[in-house]
């Protein structure tokens, strides 16, 4: 019974972590996509919302202050605006206390649900990555479907229902051109895109994807004279390469991302299909566009870059070497954070904070960051100098649980491994954004059926014929 | 539909997108990392807390001035709504009773929503009585009737309404404007 | 009649005619403050300076003083009369405090409009000047300032020869000239508005329009003062819809350069509060008058009903109701009430003043004559009518009793007959409307619209055509010059006037009844 509810609290662990990974990676892409443009054009971007910290000797004032519902008034020390970041907050308060205006002329229920098909899509394509090898023998997978790759594709098919529906349902004749577009192009890409996975399958012999990450976790033998350990990725097999470049550029097209954002080409439609939502449906369909975003990227680094995998690195090995790996990645952080410590200390002599009055609590800021930086340090020497200690097996004995210290090192590494190349993944959509016009819808279609889906059939053949080949030749 | 023709006739690199793309994508990021390493290649002006110093002959908000004894420089002569292309002045004359300048506004109001800030209004004055150089631009207000400066309003710009204003004024030119004297040391009775 | 050379035009002029007033007739204009072409010939402004050919060779001299005599020949424009006159300018502005901005005059001030053509510029002035009195109440429509006045003494004249007072006065020697009155004294006649007029400079204003509006935001329109039955010829000057003054217009056969101050006040009542600015049936506002009063002068019937011509109205609403009564109620009696309404005060002088303040009562008698049967005072009394139509006369007054059952008022402001009345239309002031007026001289003039109508007032030739039009057959006054020419051809003494030529100075009756044209033969069809 007791390992009934265990397997159940791992379930709902698995489905509230997979959610959080991207609904807070969703704020911090709508930053880098706001800084990136500003930077990219020459601009410094959003930077005023602030938090203003209180006094810490004030706290105990203003919390029963808070609890007798009186209103806080306290002297900020520091006016934290952390380069923009709080403007993502400021957003989702504005957005969420807007007035939510239901237009008369819409289609009531399709219109309502249109934003949370939206949203619930793209959440649900998480469900089939793999976020870490195991963890204490639980897969780090929401559910281990063995048809994983084919769900991703049947959900991004599902996705566009969304704007469709927000499309049709508004009534508006823009609205409903943005809907069609969104179709249209989705159908047109989808082909180019699976056929790319199709060049997976192969190279996998399967369409799970914990199957797929692992086996690009193994060593990667080059004409089987040089094997190098944990970084045999899909793309560094030469119709890999083509068949990532196909995928990604479909990708653009399944996420309605620019060069490819036509349903919401705001010079000809207004805004496309969300031009009659205000408030949080319209919030949601902007966070959708992120968390689709993220789970293209994540699915992405999954079947062509080796997915949660460390490069160089095995999951075995890291295990093995749990305690030693801590000490390097302590000890060697401790220099990036005093370098950012000291970045953060050299804006004070920035023009702004001479503009300012002395008493401005925008000049506490970089003190502040700096402080900031110098405990992460600390932190991070603590945990070295913890690894060199041996921490991590005597976390296991101290708990009792045979491997859990290594185990837990390899789930973070993991997940941080996923994370990073998420967020490259995410930076190339917000840099061609902001480096790419948008295409016309001719040309859009001309490179889908044209070129893209000739291309994607060739390589299938391609690739299946490499396959045999380098089995008769290398196995 | 016909759709227009390539102007050129693209080499295969270029029809290709790809090596473009490339291109275009290394110039943005180019422009990315300078800007992270060197931030103050940015143009941007901080507004609120860093200002943009103003020419000395940048027409900002309206002042009407006062005289030596305190009384409105201004003599209703009508020359500045007579030239206003805008039509934003509106003046109503009155007599003063004790006062050799006999004529004075009683209300002086200029609609600062018609104003097109030419500045004809300071040109036209015979009396120096108006004069445009206090360097306010934030002219703004919840109401269309706040956006009509009245003349007390604008007798005491520069320390009653908009303290700030003046102090910047001052700190600006190193004295206080030409003809200003606060509005408190004006002698009763004097036509405001 | 002698022929004279300005500037090598040569013209005949009649004999006497000063050069002032032959340059004008030859196309030149001569600057001048003390002339004025209804007063003396004074001399003292000496700006009308010119340059005379004599056998002497050219001699400077002023124009005002130079009558035209055969082979006078005078030039206008020389560089010797452009200095003199510089000269002379800079002299007249030696004193002259240049308040313009708080000068009413300015806008339509001599030295301002000379100084730009003949000015110095380039100020040699460094004594103080003389400072004089400024600011001088004397009188109840005029404020003297000394300092501004340039000694032309036009408003001396003007005391002098036109009302006989002679109350301002020259005083005091050389730069300390100042125009004053004599201690204790103000100005007490009735033609104070006319020394504003003539002053060439800001010295004498008028207290009425005293920093009221700046003149040249004031379009003028020509029209006739309605005071009384003289009707002086005004300008009225007005802005956007609202009348601020009126002044005076030179007509030398009616009032000359003149105008009284009551007259003055003629316009005042424009915008006033005491407007009736919409139709009322007994009290109650309406959106449409006409028919209840068609309905009632029909209940009452023609025999009951009784019209009254207005002498305060215009000729074209007096033919209008008589064209009313002959289409559609041909039984009903017409009166006409000779009398003044109330508030006005009868006085008359040997100027322009008249006691019969009513500016069309020619105009009624007029049409009186042409209509025949027109009851007096005496008539309307005694006749027992249930519905008496009331044309802006205020008949209450004028006869001390209400003479009917009911009364309908067409007119502009409410006095005893309005409050009377059962039904009240509103019709136009004088100044609202395009009409002809016919004064004690027996001149027909016209008046034309300045402003729009208040409320939902029409001329009362409108009104009426309306009115006619809800009775069965609408007389076809609505449009002045068509009721013109209409009366025209029907009116023998009014034969051969025409609206468009009656012209700024309005033309006179035919002096006796001439018999009627025959008509015209009608051409056969082919």
């Amino acid at each position: 019974m007791s390992e009934f509810w265990l397997d159940m609290l791992v379930v709902v662990l698995r489905c509230v972590f997979s959610v959080a990974f991207v609904m807070n990676i969703v704020p911090l892409m709508i930053w880098g996509e706001r800084k990136g443009a500003a930077y990219i054009q020459d601009r410094p971007g959003p930077n005023r919302a602030p938090i203003d910290l209180p006094n810490p000797a004030d706290l105990p004032r203003l919390l029963s202050a808070a609890l007798r519902g009186e209103p806080l008034d306290y002297k900020p020390v520091v006016s934290l605006r952390a380069a923009g970041l709080i403007h993502t907050l400021t957003d989702v308060v504005k957005l969420a206390f807007k007035e939510d205006i239901t237009p008369d002329h819409v289609e009531k229920f399709y219109w309502f649900i249109a934003p949370v098909i939206a949203m619930s899509i793209a959440l649900c394509t998480f469900a089939v990555v793999p976020f870490g090898d195991s963890f204490l023998g639980y897969n780090l997978q929401v559910s281990s479907l063995d048809g994983g790759l084919l769900f991703v594709l049947a959900m991004t098919s599902l996705g566009v229902y969304g704007i469709m529906l927000a499309g049709w349902a508004s009534n508006n004749k823009f609205s409903l051109l943005g809907g069609l577009r969104a179709s249209a192009q989705m159908v047109s890409y989808e082909l180019a895109m699976g056929l790319s996975a199709v060049v997976v399958f192969l190279s996998a012999g399967s369409v799970s994807l914990a199957e797929i990450t692992r086996q690009q976790g193994e060593a990667l033998s080059i004409f089987g004279l040089v094997e190098i350990p944990a970084l045999n990725w899909n793309v560094f097999s030469p119709f890999g390469l083509l068949a990532f470049i196909l995928f990604w550029v479909a990708v653009f097209a399944e996420t309605n991302r620019t060069p490819f954002d036509l349903p919401e080409g705001e010079a000809e439609l207004v805004g496309g299909y969300h031009t009659e939502y205000s408030s949080f449906r319209f919030a949601l369909f902007f966070m959708a566009e992120y968390a689709n975003m993220i789970v293209a990227a994540a699915v992405t680094a999954t079947m062509f870059f080796g997915g949660y995998n460390v490069p160089l690195f095995s999951g075995a090995f890291l295990r093995e070497n749990a305690d030693m790996v801590l000490a390097v990645l302590g000890l060697g952080a401790i220099p990036a954070f005093l370098g950012l410590a000291v970045v953060a200390w050299k804006r004070r002599g920035r023009p702004f904070y001479a503009a300012i009055p002395s008493d401005d609590p925008r000049r506490n800021e970089p003190a502040f960051f700096t402080a900031v930086w110098l405990g992460a340090a600390a932190a991070h020497g603590g945990l070295g100098v913890a690894g060199l200690m041996g921490g991590l097996t005597g976390l296991s004995a101290l708990v009792g649980v045979e491997g859990l210290g290594a185990d837990l090192l390899v789930f973070v590494l993991h997940v941080s491994s996923l994370g990073v190349k998420v967020l490259i993944g995410g930076w190339i959509f917000i840099w061609v954004r902001w480096t790419l016009p948008r295409m016309r819808y001719d040309q859009l279609m001309n490179l889908g059926w044209r070129y893209m889906l000739p291309i994607a059939l060739v390589n299938v053949f391609c690739a299946a014929g490499w396959i045999i080949l380098r089995h008769e030749l290398f196995a | 539909m016909a759709l227009p023709k390539p102007q050129k006739v693209l080499t295969l690199s270029e029809s290709s997108y790809l090596v473009e793309v490339l291109k275009g994508m290394v110039l943005t990021m180019g422009h990315l990392i300078k800007n992270i390493f060197d931030q103050d290649r940015f143009r941007t002006i901080e507004y609120p807390d860093v200002r943009k110093p103003m020419t000395a002959r940048y027409r900002g908000a309206h002042r009407l001035l006062l005289r030596p004894d305190g009384g409105l420089k201004c003599v209703a002569c009508m020359c500045c709504p007579t030239v206003c292309p805008a039509k934003c002045i509106n003046i109503v004359a009155g007599e003063a009773e004790n006062d050799p300048a006999e004529k004075f506004p009683i209300t002086f109001d200029i609609d600062m929503l018609r104003c097109i800030y030419c500045g004809f209004c300071v040109e036209a004055c015979p009396k120096d009585a108006i004069r445009m150089d206090t360097k306010i631009y934030e002219i703004n207000a919840y109401t269309r009737s706040d956006m009509v400066h009245s003349k007390a309003y604008m007798v005491n710009l520069m320390d009653g309404l908009k303290p700030e204003a003046g102090a910047a004024y001052r700190a600006e030119q190193g004295l206080a404007p030409d003809g200003y004297t606060n509005a408190d040391s004006a002698p009763e009775g004097s036509p405001r | 009649m002698p022929k004279v050379k300005i500037n090598d035009v040569e013209i005949e002029v009649p004999a006497g005619t000063n050069m002032i007033e032959a340059a004008k007739l030859a196309g030149f204009d001569i600057p001048h403050y003390c002339y004025h072409p209804h007063l003396s010939i004074a001399g003292n402004c000496r700006m009308c300076m010119c340059e005379a050919e004599t056998p002497r060779g050219p001699v400077l001299d002023i124009a005002c003083n130079m009558q035209a005599r055969e082979g006078l020949a005078i030039r206008t424009e020389s560089d010797k009369v452009k200095a003199v006159r510089k000269s002379v300018m800079e002299f007249l502005l030696v004193n002259h405090p240049l308040d313009c901005p708080i000068c009413d005059q300015s806008g339509e001030c001599r030295l301002q409009d000379y100084y730009m053509d003949h000015g110095q510029y380039d100020s040699r002035g460094i004594e103080a000047k003389v400072g004089k009195h400024k600011r001088q109440d004397i009188g109840d429509l005029i404020v003297l300032d000394a300092e501004r006045c340039v000694q032309c003494s036009r408003c001396v004249r003007f005391g002098d020869e036109v009302t006989g007072t002679g109350d301002l006065r020259l005083m005091n020697r050389g730069d300390h000239t100042e125009i004053g009155m004599f201690p204790g004294t103000r100005l007490e006649h009735d033609y104070q508005g006319n020394l504003a007029d003539i002053c060439p400079v800001g010295a004498l204003t008028n207290k009425d329009f005293r920093f009221e509006r700046r003149v040249w935001y004031l379009r003028e329109t020509d029209s006739v003062c309605t005071g009384c039955s003289t009707s002086c010829n005004t300008k009225v000057c007005h802005q956007e819809g609202e009348v601020f003054r009126t002044l005076p217009r030179r007509n030398d056969d009616v009032n000359r350069s003149w105008m009284c101050d009551p007259g003055r006040q003629c316009n005042s009542g424009v915008g006033s509060l005491d407007r009736i600015l919409r139709p009322t049936v007994d009290g109650v506002a309406v959106p449409d008058a006409f028919e209840t009063l068609a309905a009632r002068i029909k209940a009452a019937g023609a025999g009951r009903t009784g019209f009254v011509m207005g002498s305060g109205a215009s000729l074209e609403a007096n033919w209008a109701l008589l064209q009313v009564v002959k289409a559609n109620c041909p039984g009903a009696k017409v009166f006409s009430v000779a009398g003044n309404n109330a508030g006005a005060i009868a006085k008359s002088d040997g100027l322009l003043m008249d006691a019969d303040k009513n500016p069309n009562s020619a105009g009624v008698a007029l049409l009186a004559a042409w209509f025949g049967g027109i009851g007096g005072a005496e008539d309307l009394r005694a006749a027992d009518l249930s519905l008496l139509v009331v044309l802006e006369d205020d008949i209450i007054t004028r006869l001390g009793g209400n003479p009917a059952e009911a009364i309908a008022y067409f007119g502009t402001h409410n006095n005893p007959t309005a409050e009377l009345a059962s039904i009240v239309i509103p019709v136009a002031h004088v100044v609202e409307m395009d009409a002809t007026y016919v004064n004690r001289q027996e001149r027909v003039q016209r008046v034309r619209r300045a402003t729009n109508p208040q409320g939902e007032a029409v001329p009362a030739y409108q009104a009426l055509e309306k009115l006619g039009a809800a009775l069965g057959r609408a007389p076809g006054t609505s449009m002045p010059t068509a009721t013109f020419s209409a009366m025209a051809r029907a009116v023998p003494r009014m034969n051969g006037l025409d609206y468009k030529a009656l012209g700024a100075s309005g033309r006179l009756l035919a002096p006796t009844v001439q018999p009627v044209a025959p008509a015209a033969p009608v051409a056969e069809a082919k």
